[in-house]
């Protein structure tokens, strides 16, 4: 058997030895108490490590190192030109005017980008949960509605999606961009079969400027769009013409034929 | 339709970010400049994701990355003087140190003091606890250099932070 070298106590105090060396570097330790208090000292320098260092792998994730909200960002400025393409079709498959959205087809629309990734991120997280998919449920969907009206500082209906098969499970409230209200309400709805479609729902952006836009992205699709008093996003996994379906009925409901409505309640 | 190629790999990218932010703050210790770091790794990452190879590891493959991105903006840095921000990393309100443990504040000083190429590597298995063969392959370097740069990183970490294997003989500075 061959000597025990440095590297081998270094391979043992990191428990990265050879399971066939175990033995010969443990004889080695019973026999040598420095070598043993060696590997004691690299596994208290190991220990202080995670002691200065854990603590920043427990912090959350700040939403600018999430990678679906990267990936969204870097699809957006590739796919732009398609995508706003599809978002113009959508819009006047929805019956919409001409006239308003003419402007967000010319102007980037970062803030779209940005809000429609966290819609997409915040549905992944939430439709997995059982337990605790929503902070209110539908039993209490009076004080929801209006816990989440004067959180985002404006009237926010519950759609009534029976018409097209999906049922409210609940909502909550979601920390949102800071430099865009801060706040955002999730409501989420579910289908006999447990499909799940969520709503992301925001204050109006600053410029409170009509827009709308499609995307895709890792198998959710989400419609956004946006006036002059919320911003939403619908988001889901159904086929396309459910989506489509949903889309335009939260549209419908949300929007009440009243784009310029004022952004804050009388 | 979730689920997928695509879906899988940005999986396994958000899984390695909590250790990427980790690794990258014990490396730079200024919690801006890690962040940016790892924002730069994770952005070529995604951007280039068709270019990973599934034969080895996201981690490995992020870690290599975010280590290039350090090495070149030290390279950068370097030219310009360097600022370390001390404060980022909370002093321990931790007593007096007791015989045979370690005084945290001493050992981030410690590591501040490594060479680079020390330091990468001790990271990389000490805190991060990466098989050293992964650990090799991140830096490029045979495991025979990687061995030898850890044991002389953690002399030089026992010498710095005044522990010696006997308690009793700690050396006072």
């Amino acid at each position: 058997m061959s000597a025990v070298t440095h590297d081998d106590l270094m391979a043992y105090a990191d428990g990265q030895l050879d399971p066939g060396r175990v033995g010969a570097v443990e004889a080695h330790l019973a026999a040598n108490p420095d070598a043993a208090s060696e590997i004691a000292l690299m596994r208290r320098q190991s220990d202080a490590l995670h002691a200065l260092f854990d603590p920043v792998a427990a912090e959350p994730v700040p939403a600018r190192l999430r990678a679906r909200r990267i990936a969204a960002a870097q699809r957006q400025r590739r796919g732009r030109s398609w995508s706003w393409a599809v978002a113009a079709l959508v819009l006047l498959s929805l019956g919409v005017g001409g006239g308003w959205f003419a402007r967000p087809l010319f102007e980037a629309p970062a803030a779209s980008a940005v809000l429609i990734a966290d819609a997409i991120n915040a549905h992944t997280v939430f439709v997995a949960e059982n337990r605790h998919a929503v902070e209110v449920g539908r039993d209490d969907s009076a004080h929801l509605a209006s816990w989440l009206s004067n959180r985002l500082d404006t009237t926010l209906g519950l759609p009534d999606l029976s018409a097209q098969g999906f049922a409210l499970v609940g909502g909550r409230l979601l920390p949102g961009e800071p430099q865009l209200g801060g706040r955002a309400a999730q409501l989420m709805y579910e289908d006999a079969a447990g499909a799940r479609i969520t709503i992301y729902v925001t204050a109006a952006l600053p410029d409170r400027q009509p827009a709308a836009q499609l995307a895709s992205l890792d198998g959710a699709e989400a419609f956004y769009w946006a006036n002059a008093r919320i911003t939403c996003t619908v988001v889901g996994t159904l086929p396309a013409e459910r989506m489509q379906a949903v889309s335009q009925a939260v549209y419908g409901q949300l929007t009440d034929g009243d784009v310029s409505a004022p952004r804050y309640r009388s | 339709m979730p689920g997928g190629p695509v879906n899988d790999f940005l999986d396994q990218v958000e899984t390695c970010v909590p250790a990427l932010r980790r690794y990258a703050r014990a490396l730079t210790r200024n919690a801006d400049l890690a962040d940016d770091l790892v924002q730069d790794c994770l952005e070529r990452a995604i951007a280039r994701r068709g270019l990973f190879r599934p034969t080895g590891s996201v981690r490995a493959w992020l870690f290599t990355i975010l280590l290039n991105i350090y090495r070149n903006s030290r390279r950068a840095a370097g030219r310009r003087g360097e600022t370390v921000n001390l404060d980022s990393v909370a002093e321990p309100a931790s007593p007096a140190p007791q015989p045979g443990h370690i005084a945290l504040a001493e050992l981030a000083r410690a590591i501040d003091a490594l060479p680079i190429e020390q330091k990468e590597v001790v990271l990389l298995i000490a805190l991060e606890g990466l098989p050293y063969a992964e650990a090799a392959t991140i830096l490029s370097i045979p495991l025979g250099t990687l061995m030898s740069r850890l044991g002389r990183a953690r002399s030089a970490l026992r010498l710095a932070t005044g522990v010696t294997a006997e308690p009793h003989l700690r050396t006072v500075k």
